[in-house]
């Protein structure tokens, strides 16, 4: 048999395993007598809902069976009112309402749902504090390699202290203490907290980078009258960053799904905003594998671009 | 009669565990003179070559090198380095850069140079060290001989006052030491002001104005190749010379 064909019955057995966790999965789920209702997930990606629909009077209700129309039967007369093409039901049959609850929701303009709303505010949050991450992580990097003591001292101390502390113990502080001192909004908080978190790592990351670049590199750009500050630039920071990408896609990976801690602050991430949906609609299982789907495929989306960039950087030697 | 290129006295390096690497060793180059550092290994002929572009420091003694001091605290090395054209052993050249970019990027951003004067005084020197061919290449793709080649053109880029040359040939197969000291030996005719660490004995007799024998971290004798090589005056270096002829 050819090695080529070999190799392809072993990817054929990976993928049956997969399936045969899947259908265990299935199984399993049915013994629990759990009744998968994947239909009432996409409203919560893309809704169109509008308007709420308020009851007008004190009534039973009727729901249709396509879950889109309300019928109303007044609880004292004969009154009825017919509410017809609702993008939600907020009710159930023969529940009582009363004057004033709302019924369900009118259809509106096209808009995301709210898992989409929470997977904008994690996908914001992330890149706001992958931008100071990185600033941060490159400048204590440097510190951290640098011949001056304090500088050394410094970033060494920050290195250890975030390393040191978990990240929720540090969101805490920072939401409670450094938010309250400095009035920053729970948005704020949150990112300056992952990004500091984030930086230390990313200090190390940049530390092994530049460290890894041999010595006579240095000696040779010093030789030919390069300042130090110009070695860094022109000399040992390119030749690191190669080295740096691998590690620090892993790191961004990271910082994505940490960003899932900042929902204890009032935030609605996508986190929050699973947890939201869950309450709501006690669909637990549907909305938990979604959510964690959408993680996967920023995550996902990530990976794929920082592989992209790390060929273009090898393609030089 | 001007002043030597280079004039060591006394100097010594003692590392902070206590060993001294050179013993209060002399030296002085004048301007368009060869000298060849030859010794055993661990001898220190590496380190008082470094001392004289300032990669080593010094614990005693002083170097002054085209005029300028350069054992005090604060010397202007950068500026001092400019002159001073440094080869190693390993090479080292910039991976990340072409050919042209390893020999393009000091005299740009050091000397201060346009793109275009750096590249034509580049592909000169590409010529001279025959790797006109090479321009566009990343290092990677070249040979051993070809790339200290080229790291000899990239510290001639800078037109450096003297070269300093630290056992140019030692990493490279034996094949390709020979297209390395034929570039050496034309700097040389050229009057090129040089100090060579080298194992090479063919090289020094045939180049050096005067051979220099370290052992320990001592100058132990400082002759002309003819007396060096024929009438060693010095036990040591006649067992060492014994060893390496052999």
């Amino acid at each position: 048999m050819s090695t080529s064909l070999i190799r392809w019955l072993w990817h054929a057995l990976a993928a049956a395993i997969l399936i045969a966790l899947g259908a265990g999965l299935y199984v399993a789920s049915k013994r629990v007598d759990y009744t998968w209702r994947w239909e009432r997930i996409p409203q919560y990606l893309v809704s169109n809902e509008g308007d709420e629909v308020r009851a007008p009077f004190d009534a039973f209700v009727v729901v249709a069976d396509d879950s889109k129309s309300v019928t109303l039967n007044a609880m004292r007369g004969s009154d009825t009112a017919a509410f017809d093409e609702l993008a939600s039901v907020a009710v159930g049959n023969g529940d009582l309402v009363f004057e004033g609850d709302v019924l369900g929701k009118k259809k509106g303009h096209l808009g995301f749902g709210t898992l989409m709303q929470g997977l904008w505010l994690t996908l914001e949050i992330s890149a706001l504090s992958l931008v100071f991450a990185m600033l941060l992580g490159v400048i204590v990097g440097l510190g951290r390699v640098s011949k001056n003591p304090a500088a050394a001292d410094l970033a060494a101390f920050y290195v250890e202290v975030i390393r040191g502390t978990p990240l929720l113990v540090q969101i805490f502080i920072m939401y409670f203490f450094i938010g309250t001192v400095l009035k920053l909004s729970a948005f704020a908080a949150g990112i300056v907290a992952l990004a500091v978190f984030t930086g230390a790592y990313i200090a190390e990351i940049v530390r092994a980078g530049i460290q890894a670049v041999p010595k006579g590199q240095t000696e040779a750009a010093q030789s030919l009258g390069f300042s130090g500050a110009q070695t860094m630039r022109h000399i040992i920071l390119p030749q690191a960053t190669r080295r740096i990408l691998p590690p620090l896609a892993g790191q961004f990976i990271n910082l994505i799904k940490d960003s899932s801690l900042v929902s204890v602050m009032a935030l609605t991430d996508l986190t929050k905003a699973g947890r939201e949906v869950v309450s709501s609609t006690f669909l637990p299982f549907e909305v938990w594998f979604t959510v964690a789907g959408m993680y996967l495929v920023l995550t996902g989306a990530l990976s794929f671009g920082v592989r992209k960039l790390e060929k273009r950087f090898a393609a030089r030697d | 009669m001007t002043a030597p290129l280079i004039q060591a006295s006394g100097i010594e390096k003692r590392y902070p565990n206590g060993t001294l690497g050179l013993k209060k060793a002399s030296l002085s180059v004048k301007a368009g003179e060869v000298v060849v550092i030859v010794g055993p290994s661990g001898s220190g002929k590496s380190t008082l070559l470094r001392t004289f572009n300032g990669l080593e420091s010094i614990t005693g003694g002083e170097i002054i090198v085209d005029g300028q001091r350069l054992d005090r605290r604060g010397a202007d090395l950068r500026n001092l380095r400019k002159r001073v054209g440094m080869v190693f052993q390993q090479f080292n050249l910039f991976p990340h850069l072409t050919v042209l970019g390893n020999l393009t990027l000091a005299p740009c951003k050091v000397l201060g140079l346009s793109t275009a004067e750096a590249a034509e005084r580049a592909r000169k020197l590409l010529s001279k060290v025959g790797l006109a061919d090479k321009a566009e290449c990343y290092p990677a793709q070249l040979s051993g001989g070809q790339m200290q080649r080229v790291a000899i053109a990239r510290a001639l880029a800078m037109q450096p006052a003297v070269m300093l040359f630290d056992e140019p040939t030692s990493a490279l197969d034996p094949e390709m030491v020979g297209e390395v000291l034929e570039v050496m030996k034309q700097l040389a005719n050229e009057g090129m002001t040089m100090c060579v660490v080298t194992h090479e004995m063919g090289f020094a007799r045939a180049v050096a104005d005067r051979v220099i024998f370290m052992d320990a971290g001592d100058i132990l004798c400082e002759e002309h190749p003819d007396v060096f090589f024929d009438a060693p005056p010095h036990e040591r270096l006649k067992t060492f010379l014994r060893q390496v002829l052999k």
